[in-house]
């Protein structure tokens, strides 16, 4: 099986010797694939077909266009307006709410639960991600009970990347993978600050200098506008130490 | 309707905090404007300005018509701007916002009002036919200072416009087309420019300039100056807002006139170029070949 | 047009016998309406303005968020809204001409009263509340904005909410006209039609006896050395104007007292004679 990436265009017919085959497990749609009874499968987005032979999964991923639900994502709201038994959360601009449960923070119940004002960023898990209902979110491992680092963000500064952007900095081994080495760069470089993914394209960013946040929010943006390699992203990040001194 | 996209509280606590400390998210300093692209297109009056990542794009187009029974010495010169729901979802269409109310009345004030165009020169047969020049202004994506750049556009776009010839002989009204005549520019008299200061802090003491939709959303007040490079002030509004001081507003001013300088010059150097590189193949060049037989 | 301008040099004054710095007639009534939570009229020589006021409220119904005129402070920070109104009678100026709900001129003004009054008034104490303008133009002399601006102060305090300062405004002109470029042009101050139609001019509404600009409206063709000029003539006439609606205000508070519709108990420790 070649290494390289295959491109598909909504409608497109996609080689059969690309669908994975386990003998037992069952094939997994990801999102832009559509399956048209009986046995044809069709892109309905425009990018990167991607496929995972263990999981049996395939799926076409675009770094672009507005952020959909999928359960398990981590992701950062912004609090709309809290009702009374949950807060509506707005994961991208001009979309539906999710929701998030009063009670699904770590430790919460009825008497204690966070009072979070309508602004108030939170960093959550989906839970539900249907195509015509809301989605909804969590904050504590439903399992173990812990929030595990989710929860709200308390200060810092939010920045808007492209979905494809956010999806890089959350692979495990982005230096390698995703060639996305400025925050390491950037860490190198002396700057101490704490960061938060969503897959929604949302990265915050905190520090205790003012400067460190910007110039970390401006690497990422500059790098994710215009898709820098490895090698101009440790430019940038030079160049930005230096006007930082 | 969908909401009106608003920033969370970190990013404005965070953003005040940065422009307090003289700081900007994009590394500017207070008073340093994006960089602005300015181009024309193939056609004559169409102009295309980028600022940072708000666009806007301008189209000027003339046809003849009946002058206005109470104005027949005057051609009619309107301008139309729409904020649909291409810039962002909460625009509806028809339905106009007050962010379109303000951009409306203020080009109307800077370019229209202000006689930088000569209505006079576009009536062709008093109290019967005169020539109808309208700019439509489309905002491709708002990013903040429409204000600005809408105004740039418009003034660019009618500066590079160029209508077709006509004559006048007893009666008879005859319109040339661009290969029997070389179409001719618009009348115009002076080139106004707008800049907005936007105010924050308590008092409203700290300008900014040319603020991102970001920084837009979190000011305390603003005030648009409409100057042309003679130093002659076309308009201003402080529509409401923090009450700031007036010392600030003199110094605002001088600042805009500066800019406008700036401005004109760009829109100049610009309109230079493009003539140039339309001169060298082109109708001219066609004709001159014909005389040479 | 017969210019004003070239029999002022003669004589230093105006067509209406003003000098430069004369503001005409301010005459001021404020709580005219009983109905209304705050109502006032007046007159800035022959212009003459009503406002009323009504809320703070709650939302009326079929009064949707954001339609246009009504533009309101949106944001986290829940206060009450502003929704501002000015309607225009037909028989206020000469040519009689009916203007509709959709002129921008006036869309215009209203969105200013409505953002120069949300930064003044403390809409934070009446969270999810509306407090509804309404103005009308009887008649129209020039200094319309103005008038309008000071009308709804007078109102606004009538109504009783609180607000950090009045919020004045007057008109500024300068003598030549913007064609000229002679430095020997004098600042006038509160000018009416003839003088509006004729000459440049702002109009001007400052925050109480501060010089601090909340409003600032030019639309006509002027030097920008001359700028300075007018803004300094306009920021005083603001201050002389504030004085006169102080006085009405307080006249207003005396008879109150007088009549006893305001109890001795509730009397502020402040005199109400100074």
């Amino acid at each position: 099986m070649s290494s390289e990436p295959v491109f598909v265009l909504p409608g497109d017919h996609i080689d059969p010797s690309l669908i994975p085959s386990h003998p037992k497990k069952p094939v997994r749609l990801g999102p832009g694939l559509r399956h048209v009874p009986p046995s044809d499968l069709l892109p309905t987005l425009a990018g990167q077909l991607v496929t995972d032979r263990q999981k049996n999964a395939i799926r076409v991923e675009t770094s672009n266009g507005r952020y959909i639900p999928r359960v398990g994502e981590l992701v950062i709201g912004t609090i709309n307006k809290s009702a009374s038994e949950v807060y509506f959360v707005s994961l991208s601009d001009y979309t539906a709410p999710a929701l998030l449960p009063q009670l699904s923070f770590e430790s919460a119940t009825k008497k204690t639960r966070p009072i979070l004002a309508p602004g108030a960023l939170v960093y959550a898990r989906v839970t539900l991600a249907n195509k015509h209902m809301d989605a909804e979110l969590e904050c504590v491992s439903a399992s173990t009970g812990k929030a595990d680092g989710l929860g709200p963000l308390v200060g810092g500064m939010l920045f808007t990347v492209s979905v494809g952007m956010a999806r890089l900095l959350m692979m495990p081994k982005k230096a390698q993978q995703g060639k996305v080495v400025v925050l390491d760069e950037l860490a190198d470089a002396g700057l101490q600050f704490e960061t938060a993914t969503g897959r929604n394209g949302r990265l915050w960013v905190d520090s205790d200098s003012t400067k460190t946040i910007i110039v970390v929010g401006r690497a990422i943006q500059e790098t994710d506008q215009k898709s820098l390699g490895a090698d101009e992203q440790r430019k940038l990040v030079k160049k930005l130490i230096k006007e930082l001194s | 309707m969908p909401r009106e996209a608003e920033p969370s509280l970190s990013e404005r606590t965070f953003t005040l905090q940065a422009i307090s400390e003289g700081l900007r998210l994009d590394s500017r300093k207070l008073d340093q404007f994006r960089p602005l692209e300015l181009s024309f297109g193939d056609e004559y009056g169409v102009a295309d300005v980028k600022l940072g990542k708000t666009r806007v794009l301008a189209k000027v187009s003339a046809e003849v018509t009946v002058p206005f029974s109470d104005r027949p010495f005057d051609g009619i010169f309107q301008i139309t701007s729409e904020l649909g729901p291409m810039v962002a979802p909460s625009f509806e269409v028809n339905r106009p916002t007050e962010t379109e109310i303000l951009l409306a009345r203020l080009l109307e004030k800077t370019i229209r009002r202000s006689g930088a165009l000569d209505t006079e020169s576009l009536c062709l047969i008093a109290g019967q036919k005169c020539w109808s020049v309208r700019v439509d202004l489309h905002i491709l994506s708002a990013d903040g200072n429409l204000i600005d750049s809408s105004c740039l556009a418009v003034v660019a776009a009618l500066r590079h416009f160029r209508r077709p010839d006509t004559s006048i002989e007893g009666e008879t009204l005859t319109i040339y087309t661009a290969a029997e005549r070389e179409p001719v520019p618009l009348s115009w008299l002076h080139s106004p420019f707008c800049t907005t200061f936007d105010f924050f802090g308590e008092d409203g003491e700290i300008v900014l300039v040319d603020t991102t939709w970001l920084e837009e959303q979190l000011r305390v007040g603003s005030v648009t100056f409409s100057l042309n490079k003679h130093g002659e002030i076309c308009q201003i509004s402080k529509l409401g807002g923090k009450p700031v001081e007036a010392t600030l507003i003199i110094q605002c001013a001088q600042m805009a006139l500066a800019k406008s300088k700036e401005f004109t010059d760009l829109v100049d150097a610009r309109l230079a170029e493009d003539a140039k590189r339309r001169d060298k193949g082109g109708l001219m060049a066609e004709l001159s070949a014909e005389n040479e037989r | 047009m017969p210019l004003d301008t070239s029999t002022y040099s003669l004589a230093l004054l105006r067509i209406d016998g003003r000098r430069w710095n004369d503001l005409r007639r301010l005459h001021a009534q404020i709580h005219t309406q009983d109905a209304a939570d705050g109502s006032s009229y007046l007159e800035m020589g022959h212009t003459k303005v009503m406002c009323v006021v009504t809320g703070p409220a709650e939302p009326q119904a079929g009064q949707k968020k954001g339609t246009v005129g009504s533009a309101q402070a949106t944001g986290q920070k829940e206060g009450a809204s502003i929704v501002v109104n000015v309607v225009v009678a037909g028989f206020s100026s000469v040519d009689r001409k009916r203007r509709g709900r959709n002129d921008r001129r006036i869309q215009e003004m209203e969105i200013t009263i409505q953002k120069a009054l949300a930064a003044n008034l403390h809409t934070h104490l009446f969270p999810h509340s509306t407090i509804t303008v309404s103005l009308h133009v009887l008649s129209q002399d020039g200094s319309l904005l103005a008038a309008l601006i000071n009308a709804t102060t007078l109102a606004v305090i009538d109504a009783g909410i609180p607000m950090t300062d009045y919020i004045t405004a007057c008109t500024a002109g300068s003598t030549s006209s913007y064609a000229a470029g002679d430095d020997a042009a004098d600042p006038l101050l509160d000018l009416n039609t003839q003088e509006e139609q004729e000459l440049p001019y702002l109009t001007v509404g400052t925050l109480g006896d501060s010089d601090k600009v909340a409003v600032l409206v030019c639309e006509s063709r002027v030097q920008v050395s001359r700028l300075e000029g007018m803004l300094v003539v306009g920021v005083d006439g603001c201050k002389q104007v504030r004085r006169l609606l102080d006085g009405i205000v307080k006249q207003k508070g005396r008879k109150m007292i007088k009549e006893g519709a305001v109890r001795r108990s509730d009397m502020m420790a402040v005199s109400l004679d100074d």
